[in-house]
């Protein structure tokens, strides 16, 4: 590392002789790997400054490594969540997701590798790391004799908020998640959906930097879903580091900055999951005339699949005689510049294009093709 | 790590210094009120709600009242009364001091603690498991509570919740106390004998709860300890007597055999030698002082003699078999003292003064070791980060 201060290193003591700097990150030689606003922190002077300076660096795992007696829950796990964004945690059953969420929560030692909080290894700083973290678990068991309220307090006594502030915490929380109504009935009167946001509160009660949620929608009606996507790209915007596990895809398709695909017990490599996103995806486009649009098709020479998913009159139709009426029709589409293309030259042409729009999630459709190159 | 910006030298030695703004860590055993009582507080609401908690005390008092007045009546009947045969059995009350006080109060203390280790186990032989198992107990861990607040927290709950127990029966010691015969401190050093005595049940069960992955198992083996120290270990102190008996030699001063009583002298003892049976209870003792019966009945203070009724002492014939099972058997006895005369004085054997100091605190701190190592097993599993999952548990 040269002798020049590098950013973050700027904010510090100009005193501060440049081994200080060098010397940390050389402790610690991955270090710079992520080089985005969490991942090359970690190194000593650097953490203790994002940490004064209120910004969460993230979090970070590097060759993450966990067994349990023969089975290998995490075998590699490298990962980052930045501070600030919303970062999806994707991955079939039985990939690892719960079991990195219970490391990066502090209830796990990893075998192997290392984990950062916030800056913070929750294995040596355990106290540290689970101050700033707010883990809400896939199985969330409540207290049910207890009602919603006495839940958040005694969780915010648990976590060492003075009367007034858990009581306000408390409150505001509730309002949060919409549960004043029941604040004062026991918790074994509340559905699934609203022990969910129980939990979710309960989470959040002592205002953690990084928020690890392990399904989280799981059991919430569409309007608590919406809630949910709103709360949670509000704690990103906020400064926040927010990892999400799940297996439904648009749902997290909606409230993800990034995502990060768990399979074996492996991160899937970034560049293959950008690959993955980039590469042609299926779109279906949609006219009033279905035999304008499919006309229109054969002539600029383009191939599609008859809709049938949606339009089952289509189905077995050939290119040659379609009948007339409103329909759709699937085709491979190179990204969102490509569907700009099509859409601006199908509308030039005269064609009555009614909609034009990706078949599933980006994240479904990545998932997808990752799973395909695995076989 | 606050020194590291206000002083340019080279970073601290530890690879991974604290972030400044960070309260210091606190340890694994560190222990606050704040935190013992939040957890106390927590088991507590979800016992007493979710348990027909009400229903349970008044049972326990309906029943100790039962067996109070059974208890009142039959040793009315027994030793009460030698002033006036007959009549008082049918008059309950503490107006006479026809019923063995002592007899009574002797037998409702043990009932009270029977029922008590009966009644502890199931308090809190499932508090760590039986919250795993329901998916509260992770999310206890995870904030900033030490183990050992959530550990000492949840057996403060269940010792309270005993203690309830105990407060309930109150009323019929000192009913007890009203038929004579039973030093008030009696009351004061049996309940405080109790008390701890439930406590090392609860923490024992604490222990197992967070050895086994199943709440019925922490309570079986819970069960089978309380048993071993209460039933089992008198029983084998039983079963060894044979062991520790013996064909021995022993020294007698005695009136020689050969001796002419009708001589009309007074007769002159010798000493002999003799092979006698000799039982070396000193040897097993411990078996008996382990057992909280005895505890409780080598701890209270004495019966006052001869203030009221007949009756037999409960615990005090416990406290003198338990001291003389310490003592063990004499190697030399006299047995010219005092007959005929001949005094003790001229005696080669030493006067034998059975041993009559106290035998429960080493009982007591064996209980109360048990215990301890309860807790500190519950504290042992609650650490988190976990390295190892014991077999069959979960973390979440």
């Amino acid at each position: 590392m040269p002798n020049t201060p590098d950013d973050d290193t700027s904010a510090a003591d100009p005193s501060l002789p440049a081994a200080v700097p060098s010397g940390g990150l050389s402790r610690e030689p991955a270090a710079g790997v992520g080089g985005t606003l969490g991942g090359g922190l970690d190194s000593g002077l650097g953490a203790g400054l994002t940490a004064t300076l209120g910004q969460g660096s993230g979090l970070t795992a590097q060759g993450v490594h966990r067994s349990f007696g023969s089975v290998r829950a995490l075998a590699g796990v490298d990962l980052e969540a930045h501070a600030g964004a919303v970062t999806a945690l994707v991955g079939p059953n039985g990939s690892g997701k719960t079991t990195l969420l219970l490391i990066f929560a502090g209830l796990l030692v990893p075998d192997a590798g290392q984990v950062r909080v916030g800056g913070v290894d929750p294995v040596t700083h355990h106290q540290a790391a689970r101050a700033r973290t707010g883990w809400m678990p896939d199985v969330f068991g409540t207290w049910d004799s207890l009602t919603a309220r006495e839940v958040l307090l005694t969780f915010a006594a648990a976590y060492r908020l003075t009367r007034e502030r858990a009581e306000a915490r408390t409150t505001e929380l509730l309002e949060t998640v919409h549960l004043t109504e029941f604040a004062d009935l026991p918790a074994s009167v509340l559905s699934r959906g609203q022990k969910q946001r129980l939990g979710l509160a309960r989470a959040l009660v002592h205002d953690p930097d990084v928020l690890l949620l392990d399904e989280p929608a799981s059991g919430l009606d569409p309007r608590s879903r919406v809630d949910l996507r709103i709360l949670l790209r509000l704690l990103a915007s906020q400064g926040k580091t927010v990892l999400v596990s799940s297996h439904v895809l648009t749902e997290l398709d909606e409230m993800a900055d990034d995502a990060i695909f768990l399979s074996g017990g492996r991160t899937v490599p970034a560049g293959t999951v950008a690959t993955a996103q980039a590469a042609p995806r299926t779109w279906r486009l949609r006219a009033l005339s279905l035999a304008a649009l499919v006309g229109w098709l054969t002539t600029v020479g383009a191939t599609w699949l008859p809709d049938d998913e949606r339009d089952p009159a289509a189905r077995g139709t050939g290119p040659g005689d379609p009948p007339d009426g409103p329909g759709g029709v699937l085709l491979q589409v190179d990204g969102e510049a490509g569907a700009a293309t099509l859409l601006r030259d199908a509308v030039a042409a005269g064609v009555p294009i009614t909609s034009l729009a990706p078949v599933g999630g980006a994240l479904e459709q990545a998932y997808l093709a990752l799973e395909e190159e695995r076989r | 790590m606050s020194t590291d910006l206000s002083t340019p030298v080279a970073p601290a030695p530890e690879p991974d210094p604290t972030p400044s703004g960070i309260a210091p860590e606190r340890g694994t055993w560190a222990l606050s009120w704040h935190g013992v009582r939040t957890v106390a507080v927590l088991d507590l609401r979800q016992r007493v709600r979710s348990t027909r908690w009400m229903a349970a005390l008044v049972v326990w008092f309906v029943v100790v009242g039962a067996v109070t007045w059974l208890t009142w009546v039959a040793t009315d009947a027994a030793f009460g009364s030698s002033r006036d045969y007959g009549s008082t059995s049918s008059q309950v009350g503490p107006t006479i001091a026809g019923p063995a006080g002592p007899t009574v109060f002797g037998l409702i203390v043990f009932f009270v603690l029977f029922l008590g280790l009966l009644v502890s186990p199931t308090l809190s032989a499932t508090a760590i498991n039986g919250d795993r198992n329901a998916g509260t107990l992770a999310t206890l861990q995870v904030t900033l509570l030490t183990p050992a607040e959530i550990a000492v927290g949840k057996l403060g709950a269940s010792w309270v919740a005993a203690l309830a127990f105990l407060v309930v029966s109150v009323p019929f010691l000192i009913l007890a106390l009203t038929a004579g015969g039973t030093p008030v401190l009696s009351v004061v050093v049996c309940l405080l004998v109790l008390a701890l005595l439930l406590a090392v049940v609860c923490a024992i069960g604490l222990g197992f709860s967070a050895l086994t992955a199943r709440t019925s198992g922490s309570a079986v083996l819970t069960y089978v300890t309380v048993a071993g120290l209460s039933v089992i270990s008198p029983m084998v102190f039983g079963l060894t007597v044979p062991a520790i008996t013996t064909a021995e030699p022993v020294r007698v001063w005695n009136v020689p055999a050969d001796f002419d009583w009708y001589a009309g002298e007074p007769p002159t003892c010798e000493l002999t030698t003799q092979s006698m049976t000799r039982t070396h209870t000193e040897r097993t003792w411990w078996l008996l002082a382990v057992n909280p019966f005895v505890i409780v009945a080598d701890a209270a203070p004495g019966a006052r003699s001869g203030t009221s009724g007949s009756g037999f002492d409960v615990l005090g014939g416990i406290r003198e078999l338990v001291r003389d099972a310490r003592t063990g058997p004499p190697t030399e006895i006299n047995y010219c003292e005092g007959r005929f005369g001949t005094g003790g004085a001229d005696s080669p054997v030493a006067q034998r003064e059975p041993d009559r100091s106290v035998v429960w605190p080493w009982g007591l701190a064996v209980n109360l070791l048990l215990g301890a190592a309860g807790l500190a097993t519950a504290v042992r599993r609650l650490t988190i980060p976990q390295r190892t999952l014991p077999r069959g548990t979960r973390v979440a």
